[in-house]
Formats: C-alpha cells, structure tokens, sequence
C-alpha cells in the first residue's frame, strides 16, 4: 500500500476508538439499562424529576456561567492589549499568561486556598465565590489562548478601513474587531463551560462544600450506581452537543456577515 | 508499508515488555507465584526510613530499610524456597475497591474495611481461610498467635449468613472515630459529643467526612445523644447489643430525621472533606474535625512538628470501632494452594510483631496485633509514650488489648497525663472508650439504596429552595437576549435587502 498522509491520521484514529469511542458506547448502554441490563428509560425520568439532581444541574450551571463570564470578562482585554497594545516583549508577557499551565495544577489550587484564606479569613462562608475564583484560576488561560490567537490573525486593515470610513475607535471594535473575534471567544467558552460544570477536583480541593454534576456522578459510582451516574453524564453530553450546535449556526451566520462586509 | 510499520511496533512493544519483566525468575527451575494484592494508598511501610528513625526497643532495633513488600518477597524465599513476585496496587475507597472488581480487575488478597469484607462475604466471593492459618503451633503463624484478645472475639462474635468473620477475614488495622480539636479553642466537653456539629459557637469551623456511613454514624449519635447517654441505658444489661442496635437503626424514621439533621448542620459546618481535613486541622483554618484515629495521629503528629497541639476525643454517645482486614478472593486464587499459601505467608509476614510495628510507626493506625507471647508491641508502646518524668504520670491500662482482661495488672503503661488526649487516648483508646464502641455493619442492598438516596439529598442542591427574583431575573434575562437577537436579525436583513 502506499504511504500516504492519511496514514499518519492511524495512530490518532485509533487512540479515538480505544480512548472515546468505545468508552462512549459503555456510557450509553449503562445509562439506557438498569442494574439487571434491560433496556430502562427510568435513570432519564429519574433525573428530571428530582428537584434535588435538577437544582444541582441548575447550581452547576450557575456557576459555570458566572466562571465562564469573569473567565471572558478578564481574557478579553488582556488579548487584546497583548495583540494591539504597543508593548514589544509580547512573547515573556504570553508566557506569563502560559506559565501558570506548566505548574501543576494541584499545587496552585493549595496555593490558592491560602491565599484566599488569607483574605477571607473564613472560607467557609463565601462558597459560590470561592468557587468561582477556583475555576477562573484554573481555566483562564484555555479561555485567552484563543481569542488571543484569532486576534492576532486578524487583518489589522480591516481596522483601518473602518476608521476611514468613518468609524470611531468605539465602533470599529463592536462592528469590526468584536464580530470577527468570535470564533476565538465561541471556543474559549466551550472550553471552560463544561469542564467547569464538572471539574469538582478544583472544589474538593479548595475545601469541598459545593456540590455540582461532577460531585454527582461520583456520588453515584460510589453508590454503586453506574447506570444513574452514567445517565447524568450522558445528559451532560447532551447540554454541550446542544450549545455547539447554537454555535455553529452562529458561526455559519458570522462567517455570512464577515463574508457580506468584506 | 503498513505492514511493516506494524512488525516495527509489534517489535517496538515486545522489546519494551521483556525489558520492565523482572529478571530474577530465568535461573529458577521453578515458576514464581505471583501474588495480586489491593491496598489502601499509603497503608504499609515503605522502608526508606531515616538515620535517627531507629526503633530502638530493649529486645532489638526496629528499622524500616527495605519496603515491606520486598521484605515480604525475600522472607518467602528463605522460608518457602519458593519465589514469590508481589504486584501491589491501591485503592482510594471501598466503593472504588468494590467497582474494581466488578469491572472485573483480579486480585488475590485485598484489605477493605469491615462493612466491605461483609459485603463481598455476603456476595460469596471470599476464599475462607485454610485450616493452618489457624494453627498456633506453626511458627510462622504469626496472625493468630499475635492477634489480639479483643480484635478476635469481635471477629469470631460477628458473622455473615452463618459464617464467622474470622473464619475469612485477618485484621490489619483497626481505629474508632471521633473528633481532632484544637484545645484553646474547643473545650474537651464540647468535642465529646456529636453535638459538636451543631453546636453555633463553632459556626463554620468543624468538618464533618464526606461519605454517608461516617456522616450517618454522627448524625445518629447526635439525633439519639439524650438515650445514648441516659444512665439508664448505660447500665442496661444488654448496653453492647442495644448500643450496636441503636447506631445501625435504618428505620424510616430515623433515615428522615439523619437527613433532617444534616441539611440542618449543613450550614454550620466547614464543609464535608475527603482528604483536606486533616490539612485544614493543621493550618488552623478549623478547630474541629470529624476524624479516625489513625489520621487522628497523623495530624496531631504533623501539628506538634511545628509545636501546635491538638487533642482527641472519642464522643460520650458512642464512637465508631472499624476494621480493614485481609480476604482473599475466590476469583484470584482460583483454587492454586500455592497462591493461598503464598497469601496467607503475607498476612503471616505483616503480623509478626516487629513488622506490625514498623506498619504502625509508618502509617500511624493501630494494628491488630497485640504479639501474644512476644512483648515486642507493648514494647513499643513504652517506648513511643512512656513518661520520662514520673511525677506527672498516670497509669493507663491497655489489658483489653493485650491479654483480654481489662485490669491486667501486666499491662499498664505509665504515660504523660496529656498523652490520655493525644495520640496515645487516639491509637489505644481507654478500655472505657472502647465499652461504648460501635461496629457500624453493612446495609443490605434496599437499605443502601434508601440511605444513599437519602445522602444525595443532602449534598444536592434543591430546586426547589430557588427564590422566586431569581427565577424572575433568569427569565427577564431570556427575555431580553431573544429580543436583542430578534432586532439585531431584523436590522441586518433590513441592510442587506
């Protein structure tokens, strides 16, 4: 057979298959059986039927919003000003950014837990906030990384062009910059969205009072329970298929618009 | 091409697997056994101890240089003539122990603790314990000489469908549960009682263990504390039965009113920990904590390093007596003799008294063994806790343990006054503790699923508990976005058109 470049793609293919595919399949047969293996719609009714397992999708959720909007609130001008700010040591300033990322992650999260110690002498009484300040911590950088990289790419011209238009500095970024850098915060968003909605390691290590999904699943495994927990994140799958799909319309649309601009 | 890719990585892989074998077994005639064991994480010395952490007891020095496994493997060898090679794995949790296996992991000697041992009992996949390992004639019998009075009456009194403990299960460590407090903070009075929890003037300050039979046990000791510690009660003749009875009550009733109390101290508590308790002790970021007491030790240990003291104490309602004991499981050894040899040798090994020592020393939990005829473990505990200065000793007796009689004349130590409430009150708990000592059993699988049912409830978040401007903001919020959007739509077509 000749060697082609598809050829490459093997390795990755099948690390997919092992590592997600197959895992997948595992998930959807424990969540559509109960624990004699028939087929059961009960662990979906389960769910949304339980005002207990609803509110802490609707308290995960909360969070996960807020972290994902302070995450988007703090990354978006500090991409911009890295790309369009005059400052010449661009890279040492990235890597500051980065550098956080080659830590390891437990070690910062301690860190943290003391420090917000210090400040609140009590963690115990802010647990939203806490929590909020954990997941931010951790997830920043997936959310500047790729605004960054769409701002940088982008055509400093277009700018330009606006302006002689007549659009001042306040219109070229909202009908200019902003449309344009969407991809970037479309994928900053679906990156820090979810796993904040699950990543109950940040919590349980600040100091574990706030229970979200990911608490939840393990509550189940813990109790046995393998079809229930793989339902809940089944469901979890499902939010996010949900949102990419509102995104990609959006992104058709964008792409449209930028397309007309142009 | 592709073909050959996959000789180079069939090659590649098969170089690397003969590579990490170990090389010892080829001039061997005989095949090694291989033993699968399943710990807890950090259960067992390791070795690599250092210079001045030499137990230097009277009848010989204690010292861990090799890690037990690899003493283990080398013992075999000059007592069996055989190899035995030890894969050694840990687990987090009983549940995770229990998932494991059901994925279908094997292994053929695991330690969960007793409530699990009962479970798998109860599930039939148990190798019982042979004969000769229970043999006190054998010498290198070292479990069941070197047992203690007290561990074995418990576990030949308890049974599971008929089946006595003992006859499945060998102890390894065992502890009760209470509270670490920092004394400056928390009267002695106030950390005696599961109504620590609730108690307002440690608002936010206690934590409690994020797992539903630890936080249970507490709940049910709070709920029942005016019965529990009746004088009536107490002096009942049957106190031990109707005490176990009482902190294993899973009515209805009472499983409401656990879920009652805990939503109720919810909001008092620190937070419900997995691991960061002890942490959190130590650093004063709390003043109480819901703990074992050989994690009890552990922290008190840590926190004198840096001259904090902290104190323990068992609560007066009733405290939680576990176990982590040794099975063997069918599915691993399979009917091999040589395996079941091999295993039960191990437990042997890890029982001799100077090995239980070292395991002691090394994780900071009480073991079992109490040394029968060999006076090495109460050696050691003269040595770890004896007072230097005899003027403010106090006797404490520790007969229950040793020889099974609680005022065993031979078996008192004489200790520092302080050390009642430290580490010593902690790993060997007074006999007067240990009278209102609780085995917490396994639940059935319908009581299980009603407590578990019950715990969700408490950790979760309920909907319903929303108020109503939240909602309201969350649908004016809506609102606004779908009107946006709809104008933002309408302008666009309204430019390109």
């Amino acid at each position: 057979m000749r060697f082609s470049r598809k050829t490459l793609g093997i390795p990755y293919a099948v690390f997919l298959l092992i590592f997600v595919v197959a895992p997948l399949l595992v998930l959807f047969y424990y969540a559509f059986t109960n624990g004699q293996g028939e087929f059961t719609l009960r662990n979906l009714t389960d769910f949304f039927t339980d005002p207990n397992t609803l509110g802490t999708l609707f308290y995960s959720f909360a969070l996960a919003l807020t972290t994902t909007a302070v995450c988007l609130l703090l990354a978006y001008p500090t991409a911009y000003i890295l790309t369009t700010g005059r400052l010449k040591k661009n890279t040492v300033l990235i890597m500051i950014f980065i550098m956080p990322m080659w830590i390891n992650f437990s070690l910062r999260i301690t860190a943290l837990k003391e420090i917000l110690d210090l400040i609140e002498g009590n963690l115990a009484y802010h647990p939203f906030l806490n929590s909020v300040i954990g997941m931010t911590y951790d997830f920043l950088p997936f959310m500047i990384l790729p605004i960054y990289n769409t701002l940088a790419k982008m055509d400093a011209s277009l700018i330009e062009a606006a302006k002689d238009l007549g659009a001042n500095d306040r219109h070229a970024f909202l009908r200019v910059t902003l449309p344009l850098s969407l991809p970037g915060i479309i994928s900053g968003v679906s990156m820090v969205l979810l796993p904040a909605m699950t990543n109950y390691v940040v919590l349980d290590m600040l100091y574990n009072s706030t229970y979200i999904m990911g608490s939840l699943i393990g509550s189940y495994f813990s109790a046995y329970n393998w079809n229930g927990g793989s339902m809940i994140a089944l469901i979890l799958l499902g939010i996010i298929c949900i949102f990419n799909i509102i995104n990609d319309d959006d992104r058709g649309e964008t792409a449209k618009a930028g397309g007309a601009l142009l | 091409m592709k073909a050959r890719l996959l000789t180079a990585i069939i090659i590649i892989t098969s170089v690397i697997t003969t590579c990490s074998r170990p090389v010892y077994a080829a001039s061997d005639a005989e095949k090694p056994v291989t033993l699968r064991i399943c710990n807890w994480e950090e259960y067992i010395d390791q070795g690599d101890w250092g210079e001045d952490e030499v137990i230097d007891l009277e009848s010989g020095d204690i010292f861990g240089e090799n890690s037990m496994v690899d003493d283990f493997e080398e013992w075999y060898y000059e007592t069996y003539g055989q190899r035995v090679n030890v894969e050694y794995s840990t687990f987090g949790t009983n549940e995770d122990l229990y998932n494991m296996l059901t994925i279908g992991d094997v292994y053929d000697l695991v330690c969960p603790s007793e409530y699990m041992i009962m479970k798998l009992m109860a599930d039939d996949l148990v190798q019982p314990l042979s004969d000769e390992f229970f043999d006190p004639e054998t010498e290198t019998n070292y479990y069941i000489k070197g047992v203690s009075p007290y561990i074995r009456n418990i576990f030949e009194t308890h049974d599971i469908n008929g089946v006595t403990w003992d006859r499945c299960a060998a102890g390894y460590m065992w502890g009760i549960t209470g509270f670490v407090y920092n004394p400056d903070v928390v009267s002695e009075e106030d950390a005696s009682t599961w109504k620590l929890l609730e108690n307002p003037a440690y608002r936010r300050q206690v934590t409690i263990k994020d797992n539903v039979r630890d936080a249970y046990f507490a709940a049910v000791g709070a709920l029942k504390s005016d019965l529990l510690t009746s004088d009536e009660f107490r002096s009942r003749p049957d106190y031990a039965m109707a005490l176990q009875t009482e902190m294993n009550d899973v009515s209805q009733e009472t499983v409401d009113n656990v879920q009652h109390y805990l939503q109720q101290v919810k909001d008092n508590l620190y937070s419900f920990e997995t691991d960061s308790g002890k942490a959190d002790m130590i650093t004063g970021k709390v003043v109480a904590n819901y703990q074992w007491s050989g994690d009890a030790v552990y922290a008190m240990d840590q926190a004198e390093e840096d001259d904090y003291y902290l104190n323990f104490a068992a609560p007066k309602e009733s405290t939680n007596i576990y176990f982590d004991g040794w099975v063997m499981l069918k599915k691993g050894i399979s009917q091999d003799p040589a395996k079941q040899q091999a295993a039960e040798a191990f437990i042997n090994f890890i029982s001799r008294p100077d090995n239980a020592i070292r395991n002691m020393y090394y994780i900071g939990y009480t073991s079992v063994i109490s040394g029968g005829d060999d006076g090495r473990v109460f050696e050691y505990l003269e040595w770890n806790y004896g007072a230097e200065d005899e003027d403010e000793a106090t006797d404490y007796p520790v007969g229950y343990f040793f020889s099974g009689d609680p005022d065993d004349e031979d078996y008192v130590l004489t200790v520092p006054e302080e050390q009642l409430k430290r580490q010593l009150g902690a790993q060997y708990p007074s006999s007067e503790v240990i009278d209102r000592a609780s085995i917490m059993v396994y639940f059935d699988q319908a009581k299980s699923e009603v407590i578990n049912r019950m715990w969700i409830r408490v950790r979760c978040f309920n909907i319903l508990t929303v108020p109503v401007w939240v909602w309201a903001t969350i649908i004016l919020a809506i609102c606004a976005i779908v009107v946006f959007l709809l104008r933002q739509k309408a302008a666009k077509e309204k430019l390109y058109s």
